[in-house]
C-alpha cells in the first residue's frame, strides 16, 4: 500500500519524527538520571534517622560471642576504632559526599557491609540480585501479557455471564494480599497436597551446576513464589485492561469502525485493542515500582536467597550500608524498568512521538 | 419510482430497567435516488437515533423496537436492513450504506494512519492494495485534500481537515445512500460552508443519496433538497426546502424559522419551553404544551402525518379537517 505513497514531504516527515523521538529518548533519560540521585540522597538519610546504633549491636554481638567481661574503656576504643573503618565518625554532610563520591567514581563502591566486615556490600548485593530480578521481571511480564490477554477479552465481551465472573474472581484476588496467596499456596499446594516444592531456592542435596536435574528444581521451586506474584498481579491488570478496553469501546473511532464494516477481529485488533494497550503499558511501568516489595516478602515466605531476604537480615542487625545496598538496587532496577517501559511507549502512541 | 430507501413504523428507545423508553416514535419517511434529505430537530429530539438505527449501530441500552427498512439500489437489488446478519451487514457496509457519525473529531483511530484507516476497509470489501491506494486518493481529491495526508495521523490534522478525512472515507465505495449525522457542528462557519459545498459536489458527481442529520436550519437550507422537520420523537413535517421554508404549516416548523436569525435588525423569535425528553413526553400531540396555536384535541389524540399539498405532509390538527371540524 506504500508503492506510490512515498513523497519528499513523507521523508522529511519521518525525519523530524525520529528527532522527536530523540528528544524524547534524552529528556526521558535526565529524568532518570535525576530521580535516581534522589532516590540515593532519600535512602542515605532515611537509614541514618532510624533509631539504635550498628555499633553497639555489633559490639553487643562481640562480646557475646567471645565470653568476656565488658571494658568500658576497651569498648569505647572499640567502637571508636570501627566508627572510623566505616567512615562514621565524620559528620553526616560529609559522610553524604564521601558515599557518593564513592558510588559514582569508585565503581559502585558503597562501602564494606557493617556485620559481615569486610565482604563489600556491592559483592552482597550482586550475589542476590539475579533471584529477585528473575522471580520479579519473569512474574511481572507473565502477570502483564495474561492479564492484558484476558482483560481485554473479558473487555471485549463485557455484557457476557463469563466475563462478569471473571470480572468478581479477578476482583477479589486483586484485593487479596499477595503474602495471604504466597501462604495459602505454601499451605495447600507445598505441604497438604504436595505437588510442589514450597521452600528454598533448589533442592537441598543438589548443587548449582548446569545439569538437568538442577535446572528443573530451580525451576520447580520458582513456580510457586512466582505463582503468588502472577495471581495478585494479573489480576490487577486483568481488571485495568478490562476497564480501557470498556472506555475505548465506546469512542467515536470504534463506532465508525463499525459502521465502515471491518470485521470484529479487525476491529478489536487494530481499534480497540491498539488504544487500550497505550495506558496499560503505562501501568506496567507503575505496578514495576509497588510490586517489588511483594516480592520481598514472597522471598521470605519461600526462604528464597534474594534481596528481600538480605534486607530483613540487614534490617535487624541496622546493617546501613547493606539495607542502603538493597534499596539502591533495587530503585536502579524498578527505575531502569520504568525507563525501558517508557521508552517503549513512542512505538505505540503517535502522539507521544510529537509530543516532544 | 420507489423511494432509494423506506423507513417504515421504526420505533427505537433506551431500555431501562423496567420498560423501554421510546425516544423514535414510528417514523415513516422515504428517501428519494439523488436527494439529499435533512432531517431537523432540537437536540434529544431522536434524529441521532434514528441514523444510528438506520446503519444499525445501536448500541445497549438502545433498542430496535419495530420497524422495516428497505434499501432498493438501482440495480435491482433490494435489502431489509433489519433482517440481515452482522455479515451481511458488514458486507453491505460502505459499499452501499456509509455513514459520517456525529464526533467526527474523534472518529479517527489516534493510533493508525489516516491511508490505512481508509484503506482497511477497502481491502475488507475485496479490494486489491493498489484500487485500494488509488480510491482513497480520488476520494480525497473529492474534497480537496492532498494524498500526502494518507501519512499522517490524525493528530497531525485541524478539525476542518478530518471531518474531510471522514468524508473522503465515507464516499471512497460510491456507496448509494450516506447518512451524515451532525457534519458541521463542530467547525467554524467558514470551514462548514466549504465542507457543504463538497458535500454537495460529491452528490452531484457521484450521483450519491444523503442523509442529513442536523440541528441548523441554516445547513438545511444550503444543501438539502427536502426536509423532514423532526419533534419529540416524531415527524413534524415533511417537504420541499422552499415549500417549508417559505411556508411553514406546522407551528413547530414556523416556531424554527422564525428562531433563524435573518440580520436588518429584526429580533428573533425564539420558541418558548423546551424540548420533552423522552421520560415525559406529553400525551396528544407531543408538541402542544408549547404550540401558541393548540387546542382542545392537541392534548388527547396524537395528529397523524398527513398530505397537505404536494410534496408536503403536515402532522397537526391544524390541518386535519374532521378534527377540526369536531372541535
Amino acid at each position: 500500500m506504500t508503492a506510490a505513497s512515498s513523497s519528499r514531504e513523507a521523508e522529511t516527515n519521518t525525519a523530524a519524527g525520529r528527532r522527536d523521538v530523540f528528544h524524547y529518548a534524552l529528556r526521558r533519560f535526565g529524568v532518570y538520571l535525576f530521580t535516581l540521585w534522589a532516590a540515593i540522597t532519600v535512602a542515605f538519610f532515611v537509614f541514618r534517622l532510624v533509631p539504635g546504633d550498628p555499633m553497639n549491636i555489633l559490639l553487643g554481638n562481640l562480646t557475646r560471642a567471645e565470653g568476656r567481661q565488658r571494658d568500658k574503656a576497651a569498648e569505647e576504643a572499640l567502637i571508636a576504632h570501627y566508627r572510623q573503618i566505616f567512615g562514621m565518625d565524620e559528620p553526616l554532610p560529609l559522610q553524604y559526599v564521601n558515599y557518593l563520591r564513592k558510588a559514582v567514581l569508585g565503581g559502585l563502591d558503597l562501602g564494606p557491609s557493617f556485620v559481615e566486615y569486610p565482604a563489600q556490600t556491592k559483592d552482597l548485593v550482586f550475589r542476590r540480585m539475579p533471584w529477585t530480578i528473575g522471580i520479579f521481571t519473569t512474574s511481572v511480564l507473565l502477570a502483564w501479557i495474561l492479564g492484558t490477554g484476558l482483560g481485554a477479552l473479558i473487555g471485549w465481551l463485557q455484557r457476557s455471564r463469563l466475563s462478569k465472573l471473571a470480572v468478581l474472581l479477578s476482583t477479589l484476588l486483586q484485593i487479596t494480599p499477595v503474602y495471604l496467596v504466597a501462604l495459602g499456596l505454601i499451605i495447600y499446594v507445598g505441604y497438604s497436597w504436595r505437588l510442589l516444592p514450597a521452600g528454598g531456592p533448589y533442592a537441598r542435596h543438589l548443587q548449582p551446576a548446569w545439569t538437568w536435574e538442577f535446572i528443573s528444581s530451580l525451576l520447580t521451586h520458582a513456580i510457586l513464589p512466582m505463582l503468588s506474584n502472577i495471581i495478585v498481579i494479573g489480576a490487577g491488570f486483568t481488571l485495568g485492561m478490562r476497564a480501557l478496553m470498556i472506555s475505548v469501546l465506546g469512542e467515536d473511532y470504534l463506532t465508525f469502525a463499525r459502521a465502515k464494516g471491518l470485521s470484529p477481529y479487525t476491529v478489536l485488533k487494530d481499534y480497540a485493542f491498539r488504544n487500550a494497550l497505550i495506558p496499560q503499558v503505562t501501568a506496567l511501568a507503575i505496578i514495576v515500582g509497588a510490586t517489588l516489595n511483594g516480592t520481598f516478602i514472597i522471598e521470605v515466605l519461600f526462604q528464597l536467597p534474594g534481596l528481600g531476604t538480605l534486607f530483613v537480615q540487614a534490617m535487624g542487625l541496622r546493617d546501613f550500608n547493606t539495607m542502603q545496598a538493597v534499596v539502591l538496587f533495587s530503585i536502579f532496577a524498578v527505575l531502569t524498568l520504568t525507563l525501558i517501559v517508557d521508552l517503549a511507549l513512542p512505538l505505540l502512541d503517535p502522539r507521544v512521538r510529537r509530543a516532544a | 419510482m420507489p423511494a432509494l430507501l423506506e423507513i417504515r413504523g421504526l420505533s427505537a428507545g433506551l431500555r431501562g430497567r423496567r420498560a423501554v423508553t421510546e425516544v423514535v416514535s414510528h417514523v415513516d419517511l422515504d428517501v428519494q435516488a439523488g436527494e439529499i434529505l435533512g432531517v431537523v430537530g432540537e437536540s434529544g429530539c431522536g434524529k441521532s437515533t434514528l441514523a444510528t438505527a438506520i446503519m444499525r449501530l445501536l448500541v445497549p441500552p438502545q433498542v430496535l423496537q419495530s420497524g422495516a427498512l428497505t434499501l432498493r439500489l438501482n440495480d435491482g437489488k433490494t435489502f431489509e436492513l433489519l433482517k440481515l446478519s452482522e455479515s451481511e451487514l458488514r458486507e453491505l457496509r460502505w459499499r452501499h450504506l456509509s455513514y459520517i457519525p456525529q464526533g467526527s473529531m474523534n472518529s479517527l483511530n489516534p493510533v493508525l494512519r489516516v491511508g490505512r484507516q481508509m484503506m482497511d476497509t477497502l481491502l475488507q470489501h475485496g479490494l486489491s492494495s493498489d484500487e485500494a491506494y488509488k480510491r482513497s486518493v480520488e476520494a480525497l481529491e473529492l474534497v480537496n485534500l492532498e494524498r500526502k495526508l494518507l501519512d499522517s495521523y490524525p493528530h497531525e490534522l485541524s478539525g476542518g481537515m478530518r471531518q474531510r478525512v471522514i468524508i473522503a472515507a465515507a464516499v471512497s465505495m460510491r456507496p448509494a445512500l450516506i447518512v451524515a449525522d451532525e457534519l458541521t457542528t463542530a467547525l467554524d462557519v467558514v470551514t462548514q460552508r466549504q465542507i457543504l459545498q463538497e458535500l454537495a459536489a460529491i452528490r452531484d458527481e457521484l450521483g450519491a443519496t444523503i442523509l442529513l442529520i442536523t440541528h441548523d436550519m441554516g445547513v438545511v437550507a444550503q444543501v438539502a433538497d427536502r426536509v423532514a422537520v423532526m419533534y419529540a420523537g416524531k415527524i413534524a413535517e415533511l417537504g420541499t426546502v422552499n415549500g417549508i421554508f417559505e411556508a411553514p404549516l406546522h407551528p413547530y416548523s414556523q416556531g424554527l424559522i422564525g428562531s433563524i436569525p435573518r440580520g436588518g435588525g429584526q429580533r428573533v423569535e425564539g420558541l418558548p419551553g423546551e424540548a420533552p425528553s423522552p421520560w415525559n413526553y406529553p400525551s396528544g400531540c407531543r408538541f402542544h404544551p408549547r404550540c401558541p396555536q393548540a387546542f382542545s384535541p392537541c392534548q388527547e389524540q396524537a395528529p397523524a402525518l398527513l398530505p397537505q399539498a404536494a410534496e408536503r405532509w403536515t402532522a397537526c390538527h391544524l390541518y386535519d379537517a374532521e378534527v377540526a371540524a369536531d372541535a
